[in-house]
């Protein structure tokens, strides 16, 4: 495997006194590789996401960035150390352009050269954010949103990139794009940490897939191989794999 | 017709100054969800302190401002800080409504120990006489308090579009968990923002001080006005409310000539029913209402 960019280990993790969301999850994710967590809902998928980039903190356990214990911080500091998170539905800015949520994306960046530079360097991959410039991002489809968000979170050029159900509500041909550049992310060296309903397209996608199952990992392994796996199917797929 | 030109007039001026009155509360729902009772205990605060300027040292009401308008934002962060954004997010708008109701009780309270109960008002010679244009009397009073609630909410609406603090807090106001995740600390920004939005009573206040007489319990006349505002706008939005003050105000004028005060103040809470019957998110929310 290529050299671990993110780790969480032995995570135990959840909302307020109730009881805990993740036990003892441990999931690792690899530079240019793309691993996926599927699993029923309330398995903790989005929660270890959000463990992940500091928006929660863990109970106990590692989180693991770049070699370094990064369990606890905050998501501005794992901003600054590359980690890029894309939450659930739609989150851009909606009544802003999105010229401004892409520039937002660089909001820690104070160089207005550089901030320049990678404005740039995301228009270039992501066209249809280039097209709508000028836009009210609010008003975009579905599709472009996603792509705002995507171009957002790559602004700052991270190590890794967080992606939480990113074809949740897209059509087929959006969806389409939506794995497209999680390939391109992946091909570009950029480790990406995957959670999809879509289980069937994603571990078409990933390198890697995970089933959570009550906060911890049920079974891993090659997605392709997961998802021929009948077990998989019976259990989260709602039938047998084909 | 002069009698609508002149409720019309009137309107226009009275609903700037709503503007104003109205935009920190609307910045206060859109960036912590929070309805800040309190403001207009905070407003007559403001104008106590101009009268107090005002007596003590025979000053222009207007003198006080770069004094009250720090102060009033080092308040709006405290308070923010230190009390709301402790309440628990689940019922956090309930809760904010007791806390507050509770700050203003305390304001009136301590206002009423220092200045009795009495009105007090603040007589300027500028404020006294009139401009007539048309056949139309405009006292200059409501002028200026026209012109500083202009001035005011075009360097609100400048610092909310073109700093880095207005695009971190319009982004906090629209998704705060994608704001926290572009690198922007939230709370901090909510915390500013809650001081922006006292600032504006800072201003606000000074100006209702000139044009209205005022005892420790005015701000209970002027809470349903204020929320009424800020739901017609749609709540959040503080163009939306801008907007709806002027609105408000200038039907507020014309009922105020045409048939009496009472059905004037009445015309507030006619169109807070008809908005909630209608268009719950406000007349100029849903594009509008998280805009700012």
């Amino acid at each position: 495997m290529s050299e671990a960019v993110l780790s969480l280990e032995d995570v135990e993790a959840g909302y307020g006194r109730a009881a805990p969301v993740l036990r003892g999850l441990s999931v690792t994710v690899g530079a240019g590789q793309v691993v996926c967590l599927v699993g029923p809902n309330g398995a903790g998928k989005s929660t270890a996401l959000k463990v992940a980039s500091g928006l929660l903190a863990p109970r106990s356990g590692r989180v693991v960035l770049a070699g370094r214990d990064v369990a606890g911080l905050s998501p501005q500091r794992l901003l600054g150390l590359g980690l890029a998170h894309v939450p659930q539905g739609h989150s851009v800015f909606r009544e802003m352009t999105v010229a401004e949520n892409v520039r937002l994306g660089g909001y820690t960046v104070r160089d207005p050269a550089r901030l320049a530079e990678r404005v740039e360097a995301v228009k270039e991959l992501f066209p249809v954010v280039a097209e709508r410039w000028g836009s009210m991002a609010g008003l975009l489809s579905g599709g472009q949103q996603k792509q705002v968000e995507f171009a957002r979170a790559l602004m700052l050029e991270p190590k890794v990139v967080l992606l939480d159900e990113p074809s949740m509500g897209l059509d087929p041909r959006a969806t389409r794009v939506v794995f497209d550049q999680i390939d391109l992310m992946r091909r570009t060296g950029v480790a990406v940490l995957l959670v999809e309903q879509n289980a069937r397209r994603a571990l078409e996608t990933a390198d890697v897939g995970c089933v959570l199952d009550l906060g911890r990992v049920h079974i891993s392994g090659p997605a392709r191989d997961l998802a021929a796996d009948p077990r998989l199917g019976r259990l989260y797929l709602g039938g047998a794999a084909t | 017709m002069s009698l609508l030109l002149q409720g019309l007039a009137l309107g226009v001026l009275t609903g700037g100054l709503y503007a104003l009155l109205a935009s920190g509360l609307s910045l206060y729902f859109g960036v912590m969800r929070v309805v800040m009772v309190a403001h207009p205990a905070f407003l007559f605060l403001a104008a106590y302190l101009a009268y107090t300027m005002h007596t003590a040292f025979a000053a222009d009401p207007f003198l006080t401002l770069p004094v009250t308008v720090p102060v009033f934002f080092a308040l709006g962060v405290a308070v923010q800080r230190l009390l709301l954004a402790r309440l628990a997010p689940d019922n956090l708008a309930m809760m904010s409504v007791l806390l507050t109701f509770g700050i203003a009780l305390t304001i009136e309270g301590l206002l009423g120990t220092v200045y009795t109960g009495s009105y007090k008002s603040i007589s300027m010679d500028y404020a006294t006489r009139s401009l007539t244009v048309g056949g139309v009397h405009l006292p200059y009073d409501k002028i200026i308090a026209f012109l500083v609630a202009a001035i005011t909410l075009a360097a609100l609406f400048a610092v909310l579009i073109r700093s880095r603090f207005g695009q971190a807090l319009r982004a906090t106001i629209q998704h705060r968990e994608a704001a926290r995740l572009v690198g922007i600390h939230t709370e901090r920004v909510a915390g500013y923002g809650f001081g922006v939005g006292l600032a504006t009573a800072a201003v606000g206040g000074t100006v209702l001080a000139l044009i209205t007489p005022f005892l420790p319990a005015s701000h209970w006349a002027w809470i349903g006005k204020l929320m009424a505002i800020i739901v017609v706008g749609g709540l959040g939005s503080v163009a939306g409310a801008a907007l709806a003050a002027v609105v408000l105000g200038v039907v507020e004028g014309l009922v105020l000539v045409t048939i009496d005060a009472t059905w004037a103040t009445m015309m507030f809470y006619v169109f807070l029913f008809l908005t909630l019957l209608v268009r719950p998110q406000g007349f100029f929310g849903g594009r509008l209402a998280h805009r700012f």
